[in-house]
């Protein structure tokens, strides 16, 4: 039996109400918000939130990134989240990309090494932060999320009964090598041709697979790429509006490449053992699965408290369209590589003597100066705040920057920024989290880093 | 235990340039300015002078690197000349490496010069460019000071906020005595209302609070005490001093309480003993401390033994480092209102003493000043210098 074990869903706080975008642009609004990301996030640093709960949980000797929005067009993400997320290097990495449904490529190349035998666990992970162009549908639309479930054969959620897979190359939405927006022929057309052709006849050769009636399907994860066309698909297929997943497109909206494995995930968290979840993910084709729920898997992640963007200039500022960053730094990688198990994977040092977790990685402790022996230890991503300040001096993209000290549960005092965070509600003593952020950009390069927010 | 220098070195020379945005001088001109300043004070020539020390902190477009920065400037070429970089306490750590090899007897007269010309730079405020890329990003100097204040605050029940009051007051002391020192970068008075109201810097910092980028250079001529008298009858006399260094990460030591710096602690303890000073808020006359932010003050009060941990507040409150109170600190206006060139600073601090010692301070004239401190804090409060000099 192989299937998805665990799940988790990753949702940035920040949100833009779609009217804030109309009175922008004097155009009528359509009804509800959006989630975004902030100015230091990206698909990346999504995923690494969406995947680290499930790393904990049960490791991963594989793990897959899926994206249309990688923030590298020659630099594996997988691999960076990877070593952020600690994982050793044995661990063998993949890329997906391209399609709407590259997360579900990236689901059936795990289920497939999992059938095969050649991993035991495999973690795969979808996000996406498209961006719309300026006074287009796409940027009333869009919304950024991540998400990522972890396929096994043991302690599963849902055990996997089917997959099919189509591929059609109809052109309705692409985004060329040199675009920076998406395009497309947005028709009635595009949707019965492309759309609602390729789900219903995935959908239907799931059902003729494995032998089952459309009312035997407790809970349909379709994807959408407008909030309505998942319905039509569901009823063409016999499925009745009830068992469908809401798509979000009200409250955080379409979410790319995240929402199949978003979606699925939705699913998950209603079903009852037994009951038959269909998924399906179009994108130059589809890719369907139907999965009976086992009632065991947790979902890792709640959905966060969310802030709003309070205009659509400082939404635009920080997405980075009216101002692009500043900065020049250069790091060489014979440092990147040096500091890899302290910048990347967090790692401190214990004190043989003293007991002191401490950081950054240390020959000699910082508390009892004992020479020798000190030994590499993983921090803990979660603690309290020690102190603060609010600083505007630093030439930051949303001021004040919060600068933060924190002290990590079980030891190891440091030093980082906050986000996501009200700087009015910044207190000695509150709860956080670390988060792997993007850091100040290079002159080449993103650099990634860790920064706190509250819990 | 270290050994002594006590009354082994005189300062017989000072010169000081003014401070402020001296946009048409360059490096060089600052230095040739206070190191001819200090020649003339001290009645000697330069060819008198067998070594010399430069503090500068952050070398810009080929100015401050190295000796030859001093050498190239008062063409003072084949002597024995060291450049000192020790983060914010570089102008007394300059000073205390040449009293300790005039002292050792190497050298009769050696000159001590601290420069910087920070507003030669494109950037805002100091920067903080040698910090790690990614462990240190979004560090600033106002912003390091801050996180210590407010957990100070919170430590000492003021809560984040209620403490600023007091901070106001040291800025209104401090550019009250500024006002009437013609080299100070600003000459103005400022009110408790203005401080409070000026925009947020580094939250519990306003503008106020911090002192500001200047260009300026400071030098002093020192030799060995027993030959003092050759150059003149009032010099000063180095009593006692200490340099103590700390962690330069302090936000990552578990057991530091962050609530004041113990640098300045072991320093002072250090000068104090070669000085024979036992109670330095009753013995010490006037003091030049490290006012880089205005909370750096009330904890240096604190740090330096004038009052005990968490009293600092009160020390500013009550009036006792006003010009008038039993202990005046900054007389001379101080880094928030003299200005703050880095290198220049700990060497314009020990200006400011040996003019005061000597009774040639006019407005800001400390009554029956003898014994005086001058104290130099660098870095994210890791690297402390305290001078100790008296009148002969």
């Amino acid at each position: 039996m192989i299937g998805i074990a665990n799940y988790s869903v990753y949702v940035p706080r920040r949100r833009l109400r779609r009217e804030t975008i109309a009175a922008a642009w004097g155009a009528p609004a359509l009804p509800g918000c959006k989630a975004a990301v902030n100015f230091d996030e990206d698909s990346l640093t999504m995923a690494q939130s969406a995947a680290w709960p499930l790393v904990q949980s049960g490791g991963a000797e594989a793990l897959s990134f899926a994206s249309t929005t990688a923030p590298y067009w020659q630099r594996s993400a997988a691999s960076l989240i990877a070593a952020a997320c600690d994982l050793p290097a044995r661990t063998a990495t993949a890329d997906f990309g391209a399609s709407l449904r590259s997360a579900t490529t990236a689901l059936r190349a795990a289920l497939d090494a999992v059938a095969a035998g050649s991993v035991r666990t495999a973690l795969v992970m979808a996000a996406d932060c498209r961006d719309g162009a300026p006074e287009s549908a796409e940027e009333m639309l869009f919304g950024d999320a991540a998400a990522a479930v972890s396929v096994g054969s043991e302690d599963l959620a849902a055990e996997l009964v089917a997959m099919v897979s189509r591929s059609d190359d109809f052109p309705d939405e692409w985004r060329r090598d040199t675009d920076t927006h998406v395009r497309s022929f947005a028709s009635k057309y595009s949707l019965a041709r492309g759309y609602i052709e390729n789900v219903v006849a995935v959908g239907r050769a799931l059902f003729e697979q494995a032998g089952v009636q459309p009312d035997q399907i407790a809970r349909a994860a379709l994807t959408s790429s407008d909030g309505r066309a998942h319905l039509a698909a569901a009823k063409a297929l016999g499925i009745p509006a009830a068992r469908v997943e809401d798509v979000r497109a009200g409250d955080i909206g379409i979410t790319g490449a995240a929402m199949p494995l978003f979606l699925l995930a939705q699913a998950l968290d209603c079903a009852k053992a037994g009951d038959l979840i269909l998924a399906i993910a179009y994108g130059d084709g589809a890719d369907g699965f139907l999965f009976r729920a086992l009632g065991g898997g947790t979902r890792l992640r709640a959905d966060s408290p969310t802030m709003e963007y309070p205009t659509y200039q400082v939404y635009r500022k920080l997405r980075g369209y009216w101002r692009t960053s500043g900065g020049s730094v250069e790091i060489s990688n014979v440092l990147l590589r040096r500091e890899e198990t302290q910048n990347v994977r967090l790692h401190g040092s214990l004190c043989p003597q003293c007991g002191l977790l401490q950081f950054p990685i240390a020959k000699v402790c910082v508390g009892c100066h004992h020479h020798g022996g000190l030994i590499e230890k993983p921090l803990a991503r979660h603690g309290r705040l020690f102190t603060f300040t609010k600083d505007f001096l630093y030439n930051a993209r949303v001021e004040p920057t919060v600068m933060a000290v924190v002290d990590l549960d079980g030891g190891g005092r440091f030093l980082c920024q906050m986000t996501d965070v009200d700087p009015a509600a910044v207190e000695i003593g509150m709860e956080i989290e670390l988060v792997l952020r993007r850091m100040r950009e290079g002159a080449g390069d993103h650099y990634y880093y860790w920064k706190c927010r509250p819990v | 235990m270290p050994g002594s220098i006590k009354d082994q070195v005189a300062i017989i020379g000072v010169g000081c340039t003014k401070f402020g945005d001296n946009f048409d001088q360059s490096f060089e001109d600052l230095l040739v300015e206070a190191g001819f300043a200090a020649f003339a004070d001290a009645r000697v020539e330069p060819e008198r002078v067998e070594a010399a020390w430069l503090g500068t902190f952050s070398p810009y477009a080929g100015n401050g690197k190295a000796s030859v920065s001093l050498a190239d400037a008062l063409r003072m070429y084949g002597k024995p000349i060291t450049r000192v970089e020790n983060y914010c306490a570089t102008g007394t750590d300059a000073f205390r490496n040449a009293a300790m090899a005039v002292a050792s007897g190497m050298y009769d007269v050696g000159l001590v010069a601290g420069a910087e010309k920070l507003k030669d730079r494109p950037v805002r405020g100091l920067g903080w460019e040698n910090g790690h890329p990614y462990q240190h990003d979004g560090l600033t100097p106002p912003g390091v000071f801050a996180m210590a204040a407010n957990r100070y605050f919170h430590r000492f029940g003021h809560g984040s906020g209620a403490g600023r009051e007091a901070l106001a007051k040291v800025s209104v002391k401090n550019h009250h005595n500024g006002s009437m020192n013609p080299k100070a970068h600003f000459q103005m008075e400022v009110s408790e209302e203005q401080v409070l109201k000026a925009p947020i810097v580094a939250w519990p910092f306003g503008l106020f609070d911090c002192c500001p980028t200047t260009d300026g250079a400071a030098a002093a001529v020192i030799c060995r005490a027993d030959m003092a008298r050759q150059f003149r009858d009032d010099y000063v006399l180095v009593k006692g001093l200490g340099l103590a260094v700390t962690s330069g990460r302090p936000w990552y030591d578990a057991a530091n309480e962050y609530v004041g710096f113990a640098a300045t602690r072991a320093a002072s303890e250090e000068a104090y003993r070669m000085a024979g000073v036992r109670n330095p808020v009753a013995e010490i006359d006037l003091a030049e401390v490290h006012d880089c932010f205005t909370w750096t003050e009330i904890t240096n009060y604190e740090d330096l033994g004038f009052c005990g941990k968490g009293e600092g507040m009160h020390f500013i409150g009550e009036g006792r480092s006003a010009l008038s109170g039993d202990l005046p600190v900054n007389p001379s206006g101080g880094l928030k209102s003299f200005g703050h060139p880095i290198g220049a600073s700990g060497v314009r601090m020990i200006y400011e003493v040996v003019t005061q010692l000597r009774g040639q301070a006019g407005a800001r004239q400390v009554r029956d000043a003898e014994l005086g401190l001058v104290h130099n804090l660098g870095g994210p409060g890791s690297v402390a210098c305290v001078i100790v000099m008296g009148r002969r």
